[in-house]
């Protein structure tokens, strides 16, 4: 990253998302009654075919299924929710309780995972725009199944690289991992970091 | 307190089942009507006056926020909440311009029984 964008702005780009990601853990954690843990963001410079390989790598390269959400603002681009299909449901059976009879479970599951992520990739769109003092225009979630390249939609895979940033969650005691994902270009992640600048400088001038 | 009509308003049928279970939590007896869009919600207060009203924000069709501000004219006394998980500034800030509560989601009880006492 430290190619595209300085050290500095790395490091104040990685706090926002921080922050913003926080507040979408929170969210997940009272969602499903489990605690969150955190990995620290990871955030690359990747061509959208090493960001597909990158979502099979940490599935296994088994199928994963996705909520993705397209934002806009001075920067644009996608976020996503993203779990190993084999534990989708069983987060499902997090959120709607034992109680639901498994075929009810699997009749929901997309709706279901459609919500959790409405919920979560809101709160860490929202956390991030209430922080930059901007809007966010995003769109209605959708949902996808598939390998690395369907999740993330690749239009033109040879083209040009995208910013991904990636946090791997687990909920402790279910022991369901799945991970949260920022793909922007690369005009978009420069005026995201312009923006993220612009907010350190408010701050610092007090 | 007698029973009252809440009305719940999001696209998401999931959202719709959980939102009914945490009022049934606070209220077995109340009928809860659900709407699974902005349309919906103001054919249905033509049928039966809500008390409460639990409105999404990002909705297909014509959204939570003009929802609200419609149902306002439409239903006078009825207490209108937000419930979205859009958590930015400038909906919480059309809201209170209209009047209307804002929920965040996940839904607390604790919130929503706070929101279910203001009506006499």
């Amino acid at each position: 990253m430290s190619d595209i964008l300085g050290h500095s702005e790395r490091d104040a780009v990685t706090e926002i998302l921080n922050i913003a990601i926080g507040q979408a853990a929170a969210s997940l954690s009272q969602l499903v009654e489990d605690e969150v843990a955190l990995s620290v963001p990871s955030v690359e410079f990747l061509s959208p075919v090493n960001a597909a390989a990158r979502i099979d790598e940490a599935t296994g390269r088994l199928d994963s299924v996705a909520v993705r959400q397209r934002f806009q603002s001075s920067f644009s681009g996608d976020i996503l929710l993203i779990f190993p299909e084999s534990k989708s449901l069983e987060l499902v059976r997090s959120l709607l309780g034992s109680s639901v009879p498994l075929d009810s479970l699997t009749e929901l599951e997309q709706e279901a995972l459609l919500e959790i992520g409405n919920i979560i990739l809101n709160a860490c769109l929202g956390s991030l725009a209430n922080q930059l003092g901007i809007s966010i225009e995003s769109s209605l979630p959708t949902y996808a199944r598939g390998k690395g390249a369907r999740i993330l939609d690749v239009k033109h895979p040879d083209s040009e690289l995208v910013m991904f940033l990636q946090v791997d969650f687990i909920l402790t005691s279910k022991g369901v991992g799945g991970y949260l994902a920022f793909v922007m270009d690369i005009a978009s992640a420069q005026q995201f970091s312009e923006a993220v600048e612009a907010y350190v400088a408010r701050i610092l001038a007090g | 307190m007698a029973d009252k009509i809440v009305l719940v308003v999001d696209d998401s049928r999931v959202a719709r089942m959980m939102t009914r279970a945490a009022i049934a939590k606070l209220h077995p007896t109340w009928p809860v009507i659900e709407a699974a869009s902005g349309e919906e919600a103001l054919t249905a207060v033509a049928l039966d006056q809500p008390d409460y009203v639990l409105m999404d924000v990002n909705m297909p069709g014509i959204g939570g926020l003009e929802t609200a501000r419609q149902l306002r004219s439409r239903c006078p006394s009825a207490i209108i909440s937000l419930l979205t998980a859009n958590i930015q500034e400038p909906v919480r800030q059309q809201a209170e311009a209209m009047g209307v509560s804002f929920m965040s989601k996940p839904l607390k009880d604790e919130a929503l029984a706070r929101f279910l006492v203001s009506v006499p």
